[in-house]
């Protein structure tokens, strides 16, 4: 049976940028490079760097990370794109969404974003096309690439969030309710960490992940936050043959094993994850 | 049930915040339930009153009460989305597990079961991030919902994990002898939609009208097994327990005469009500582990704009 059409209200149309807080912005820079990025632009006024890979867009910000107190790397903030930011924004904030203020200085760019878990934003981003946000508040980096393609057809594929025991129900409510979001049949996952919920974005083009507390707690820091993007790729096995050529090593452990579904790999003081995805290159 | 499942409203002691912590602490309690004017009227001040709690050890089960919430428009309706949000911030300073709201008296709101719904399910999303449940309770003389039936029927269509109907004994007792509801149709919300129950009885068979009913209620309860609804109490205690309700039970015991004796000796009063209520079911819960540290937001939280 045809799935029906997922109602899309706010014309969600996949993730225009993933944010990092890092206090290490050389080092986990040199990860993303790693990966195929390429730094093509600096924030006009703040310790921002814009790094770019095939449609795929990541800031990493050492201004928050320092003002939040935040040591290492850590996602931050993920931005949809929308067919009308500011009614994307009004529609959350009005059905039961913290609004964040945006600290934008003068001239810059203010791009309207809610509250996600822990302490990250989701915004909300509708220029995209012709026009590209970072060209209002990013100095291109001279000599660079700014289109540079992605390695084996990368692309956004979708986020890990985790979330506290018995959790599950209530931020599947917060992302059906505000996003339109919908909970994939159990049993239907991706990559190669078949747990959790997989929530699928109403333009099919993101994922969302939620994963609880494994049974025993007792040693484990557990936060609600956001944990890791996961890149898609249609041939697994080749693009972790071209990273692995780069010098990334792949987690081989009890649980994860990098197979045609999927991999994992440490890198830049976070983890990434690599899923073979049926979607195109953004 | 076990005796850490119970706990003192603070609303039944009298004097500081941190001598009603350490009466219900000294009692036995290991929760109670505060009132976001215990913190907010704290001589030194929010943070003071966070700290008294975080020293006292005892978990905050719930933060009393939203009134007058659902079903306004306009500037009503902002102001009080305003004002909710602010009762979730103090939730979140003193890591309290649920807000709760009890229904409108307002004469402005309107009694659309879907926009009440509405409202209640805007809360519940507010809550999400910070890990707070939210309860909603049917107050007796609510000007639209008045019943828990009616208070289930605007939960069950806000549709929400953490959204969820307190009861409060009184009401339900009061809505019995006053206007012949039942209370066996308490069967027929899920435990697992019960967000919160509230413990109390009164003194007199029946209240005669809305007005007795008012004063009973804001002056003249009492503990569990010291009225003289033992039975119905009790019957009632057995149903929510049948529905699988494994969440906590806290006296709401407005009483003119208890706040003006020593915190001890009614936390002690309490105490023995614990026993009485425990005794009422079968069932014995495993201690819960809720020590787990999921939540870390900061709302609002901006890290950024790009």
């Amino acid at each position: 049976m045809q799935a029906t059409p997922q109602a899309n209200p706010l014309g969600i149309n996949g993730i225009e940028y993933v944010e990092y807080a890092s206090s290490e912005p050389t080092a986990f820079g040199a990860a993303l490079e790693t990966l195929g990025f390429q730094a093509i632009a600096r924030h006009r006024s703040r310790e921002i760097v814009h790094f770019r890979s095939g449609g795929m867009n990541i800031i990493v910000n050492s201004h928050a990370s320092r003002n939040a107190g935040i040591e290492g790397t850590e996602l931050i903030a993920f931005a949809l794109r929308v067919r009308d930011a500011a009614a994307a924004y009004a529609h959350c904030v009005d059905r039961g969404a913290w609004p964040i203020d945006a600290h934008a200085g003068a001239m810059e760019l203010n791009i309207p974003g809610i509250a996600g878990v822990g302490n990250s934003t989701i915004y909300f981003v509708d220029r995209y096309d012709e026009f590209q946000i970072y060209d209002v508040d990013f100095k291109p980096i001279p000599g660079v690439n700014r289109e540079p393609s992605s390695a084996s057809g990368m692309h956004f594929f979708g986020v890990v969030q985790t979330i506290g025991a018995d959790r599950a129900a209530e931020w599947s409510d917060f992302y059906r309710e505000l996003l339109d979001f919908r909970i994939l049949p159990e049993g239907e996952y991706f990559g190669v960490l078949p747990k959790g919920v997989l929530l699928e974005s109403p333009c099919a083009r993101f994922y969302l992940q939620l994963v609880q507390p494994p049974e025993s707690t007792a040693d484990i820091d557990w936060s609600e936050r956001l944990t890791r993007v996961g890149f898609g790729a249609s041939d697994i096995p080749g693009l972790v043959q071209t990273l692995s050529n780069r010098g990334v090593r792949f987690v081989e452990a009890n649980h994860v094993h990098t197979s045609e579904r999927g991999a994992v790999c440490y890198l830049g003081g976070t983890s990434f994850e690599f899923v073979r995805s049926h979607l195109v290159n953004a | 049930m076990n005796l850490q499942d119970f706990s003192l409203d603070t609303i039944t002691l009298a004097g500081s915040l941190e001598s009603k912590l350490d009466a219900a602490r000294d009692a036995g309690f290991s929760q109670i339930t505060l009132w976001a004017k215990d913190l907010v009227g704290h001589p030194q001040g929010l943070g003071a009153a966070a700290r008294a709690v975080c020293h006292s050890k005892l978990r905050v089960n719930a933060i009393q009460v939203m009134r007058d919430y659902e079903g306004l428009s306009g500037a009503l309706h902002g102001y009080k989305v305003d004002t909710v949000k602010e009762m979730l911030k103090i939730c979140d300073r003193v890591e309290a597990e649920r807000l709760l709201i009890c229904s409108s008296t307002s004469s402005h709101a309107s009694g659309d079961l879907d926009r009440i719904a509405a409202d209640l399910r805007k809360v519940a999303l507010l809550a999400t991030p910070l890990g707070i449940a939210v309860g909603y309770e049917a107050l007796s003389w609510g000007k639209h919902v008045s019943d828990f039936m009616l208070s289930w029927e605007a939960v069950r269509r806000a549709n929400c994990r953490n959204l969820g109907v307190c009861i409060d004994s009184f009401h339900v007792i009061a809505n019995c002898t006053l206007n012949g509801t039942d209370f066996e149709a308490l069967a027929e919300i899920p435990g697992d939609k019960i967000a919160f129950v509230q413990l109390s009885d009164f003194l007199w068979n029946a209240v005669r009208s809305a007005e007795e009913r008012i004063e009973t209620a804001r002056h003249l309860r009492v503990f569990p097994g010291e009225g003289v609804h033992s039975d119905m109490l009790s019957r009632m205690i057995r149903i929510i327990d049948r529905a699988g309700y494994r969440g906590d039970w806290s006296f709401e015991v407005f009483n003119d005469d208890y706040v003006q004796m020593p915190v001890s000796a009614v936390a002690e009063r309490a105490w023995v009500s614990a026993k009485w209520v425990a005794a009422q079911s079968s069932h014995r819960s495993v201690p819960r582990d809720r020590r787990i540290n999921y939540r870390h937001a900061t709302i609002p939280g901006a890290l950024s704009a790009v």
